[in-house]
């Protein structure tokens, strides 16, 4: 006898909350807006591209009038910083893993609260859960509060050349680092060829592709439980020699490797592997810029001692704080639309890599995009601190990149170079109040 | 004639000039000299304080700060000098009389190096210079060398980056030089050359007197630039590999733009621009001698 009005009021329930979802239209939630224009940062890379070619779409569903300054990584962070402190025009911020403390603690972004929970804005089918935790932690979220909803995603991921792995008579790539130095160098450095570049240029590029790379899945890590630096321990000690070690494999000048030199070294058969992130595949795929063809294989990076912990970085976009009411309701709209669960395909077929997992579960994506399975499995296992994400990280990783240069140059030794970084990254950390407890213990 | 001019027809053609450089010179000038004064990082705007001479004390002690000094004076000490002994030759050899067209050719050709933009001759120097692709690579392989890691070694670096400073100004160099040749009054230089058949003597007495001002000039401005020298190198080396090619301008572009640190390299930048001033200072009170 209960249960009748409890079933009724659950039947009343769903049909209020299908029809809810029937009536929610981008178009209708987007009318109040039409017109406004939002300014937004965009990268010289392919998810951008994508969404460029996307845009009209969304444009001529809303009347929002999306405005891209595209420019290189290196200065996007400065831009954008400039901006927010002056109070200027971006109305969207685009978000590395890396800035998203240093963001959310100047309060430069909002979090994505204010706009799920307004049924005008929200739309029924953003399907928060569908995308990667790890991913949507990592690029999009700050101490519990998510801001970001990530764009475009990278894991680090191994292409080989599968072509001269066979020649040298290895049926599949190395399953760890070691096996990597140890069997597949000798046998792949011969001939003016290298086993593997690892680009180590000193940037951004030698913090994050470089040096954390080999301290995780050694078992190191930049900071202890205590924020003190961890980088003299055994394990991160064992990382660092390892990257000295493997470069007897890598070409020489490996420190002006950068991601286009690597990605190229490979792509003209000159280095038979590499690990890098999951949005160069279009690059090394592409006959126009790739002789690899078939010989273009794809698996996930090596596994160390702790496991595999690859490397990871990504993008996020998040509503401004500085925009204002209408401008912040029209930049969600957009962040939403872009990272929604139903463009998911369309954008990975133009050359973007969604962080949705429906998408990847799409039959046939996984055959017809051969990185699929690679970036699945790394994105189950990576790191969300792979590289501090606190408000410090610009000044520390400049530390970073200075002596992991210096380390691989031979100029200083990796046991003082690593307690070089380690004294300058607490002194930062002390200035900010870490150790007096002031700031919590976040990264 | 002054006195008749009405003061205010001066000011009306004196004023604007002075405004905008007011406006775009001295307000910015002295906006840095105010925050060099304080702790002040873009991304911490709420810790800003105001901490004295702290952050002078800190560039004054700082190893960083005075190895990228080290760095840029050691470029200017190797690269000037080559610019004025291949410049003074070019001049020379442009000075003598005859081959007209040839050398009106030369003259124009010379301005190109100058007159390429900062950024794209650090790009021209990647590409040239890769180590697998580059150019250069090529053609010393016809002849059995290499390939030469020039980016990726650190002393390496370092001479690309002399190699295309003096590739770029060389020619203004030598066209400065070759503009002071042209002050020699002809009859005097004539006169010398009955006199001795050696264009050494003839150089060092009668025409080195007149390249004086000349000279200065040149090293006022390569100090200067050489100072400041930022783009080439960013878009070559970005100052590496490790800091082989970190000179005072790209340091400072990485404490201001990627630390955020206004606050130190503006102090940065006070200290260089006193180091400058004093420098150009030394070089008029030392070498210049007005020509009668």
């Amino acid at each position: 006898m209960k249960l009748k009005p409890m079933a009724s009021a659950l039947a009343l329930a769903a049909v209020a909350a299908a029809s809810q979802a029937q009536a929610w239209s981008l178009e209708e939630a987007a009318a109040p807006y039409a017109g406004t224009e939002v300014n937004v940062v965009f990268l010289d890379r392919p998810g951008y591209a994508a969404i460029r070619e996307m845009l009209p779409e969304f444009e001529a569903a809303t009347g929002i009038k999306i405005n891209i300054t595209t420019m290189p990584y290196e200065n996007a962070l400065g831009e954008q910083v400039r901006d927010f402190v002056a109070g200027g025009d971006l109305d969207i911020a685009l978000i590395d893993l890396v800035w998203i403390g240093n963001f959310a603690e100047n309060g430069w972004i909002v979090p994505i609260d204010e706009f799920t929970s307004n049924p005008d804005l929200a739309d029924p089918d953003l399907d928060i859960a569908d995308f990667f935790p790890l991913v949507l932690n990592a690029f999009g979220a700050w101490n519990g509060v998510t801001y970001g909803l990530p764009l475009d995603n990278y894991s680090g991921l191994m292409f080989y050349n599968r072509c001269m792995l066979e020649e040298a008579g290895f049926d599949g790539p190395p399953a760890t680092w070691q096996e990597l130095k140890d069997v597949y160098g000798p046998a792949l450095t011969k001939d003016g060829k290298y086993a593997f570049a690892l680009q180590s240029k000193r940037n951004e590029t030698q913090s994050a592709d470089s040096f954390a790379r080999v301290l995780w899945p050694f078992g190191g890590s930049f900071l202890d439980a205590n924020f003190r630096s961890n980088l003299n321990s055994p394990e991160s000690q064992a990382g660092l020699q390892f990257r000295q070690d493997l470069m007897a494999y890598m070409p020489d000048g490996i420190v002006a490797y950068d991601h286009a030199e690597t990605v190229n070294a490979l792509a003209q058969g000159d280095v038979a592997m590499i690990t890098e992130w999951s949005a160069f595949y279009s690059t090394l795929a592409n006959p126009e810029t790739s002789t690899l063809g078939d010989c273009l294989a794809i698996a996930p990076e090596p596994m160390g001692p702790a496991g595999r912990k690859p490397a990871l970085g990504g993008f996020s976009l998040a509503v401004a704080e500085q925009a204002d009411e209408a401008e912040r309701a029209a930049a969600w709209l957009f962040i939403q639309w872009a990272t929604s669960k139903a463009n998911a395909e369309t954008y990975l077929r133009k050359g973007g890599v969604p962080a949705r997992q429906s998408v990847y579960q799409t039959p046939g994506i996984a055959d017809e995009f051969p990185f699929v399975n690679a970036l699945v499995e790394s994105w189950q296992d990576g790191v969300p601190e792979f590289r501090p994400r606190f408000a410090e990280w610009p000044e520390i990783t400049e530390i970073v990149q200075e002596w992991g240069t210096k380390m691989m140059l031979g100029e200083v030794s990796i046991e003082d170079g690593a307690r070089e970084i380690g004294t300058r990254m607490e002194a930062i950390l002390e200035e900010a109040g870490y150790y007096s407890g002031d700031k919590p213990l976040a990264q | 004639m002054t006195a008749r001019v009405p003061r205010r027809t001066i000011l009306a053609f004196l004023g604007p000039s002075v405004l905008a450089l007011l406006l775009v010179g001295i307000v910015p000038l002295l906006y840095a000299v105010w925050k060099s004064f304080h702790d002040f990082n873009l991304t911490k705007v709420n810790r800003q304080k105001f901490v004295g001479l702290d952050n002078y004390a800190t560039v004054l002690t700082d190893g960083t700060f005075w190895a990228a000094m080290g760095r840029t004076a050691t470029l200017f000490a190797i690269s000037v000098p080559i610019q004025i002994a291949l410049g003074l030759t070019i001049a020379l050899l442009l000075h003598r009389p005859g081959l007209g067209l040839f050398k009106t050719l030369t003259r124009l050709m010379l301005v190109l190096p100058m007159a390429t933009t900062y950024a794209v001759v650090g790009l021209l120097a990647q590409v040239t210079m890769n180590q697998k692709y580059g150019v250069f690579n090529q053609m010393l392989g016809w002849i059995g060398i290499g390939p030469i890691d020039f980016i990726g070694d650190p002393f390496n670096a370092f001479v690309g980056v002399i190699f295309w400073d003096v590739w770029q100004w060389t020619p203004f160099v030598a066209l400065v030089l070759l503009a002071g040749l042209s002050t020699v009054p002809a009859e005097i230089e004539e006169a010398a050359q009955l006199e001795t058949k050696s264009w050494w003597t003839i150089l060092r007495h009668v025409q080195l007197p007149f390249l004086i001002p000349s000279l200065v000039a040149v090293l006022i401005l390569r100090t200067a630039d050489t100072l400041k020298l930022f783009d080439m190198v960013f878009t070559m080396t970005r100052g590496g590999p490790g800091n082989a090619t970190e000179f005072i301008a790209i340091l400072i572009e990485r404490v201001g733009n990627r630390q955020f640190d206004i606050g130190m390299a503006s102090a940065q930048s006070i200290v260089l621009l006193a180091i400058t001033i004093v420098l150009a200072r030394l070089y008029i009170r030392m070498f210049y001698r007005e020509v009668r």
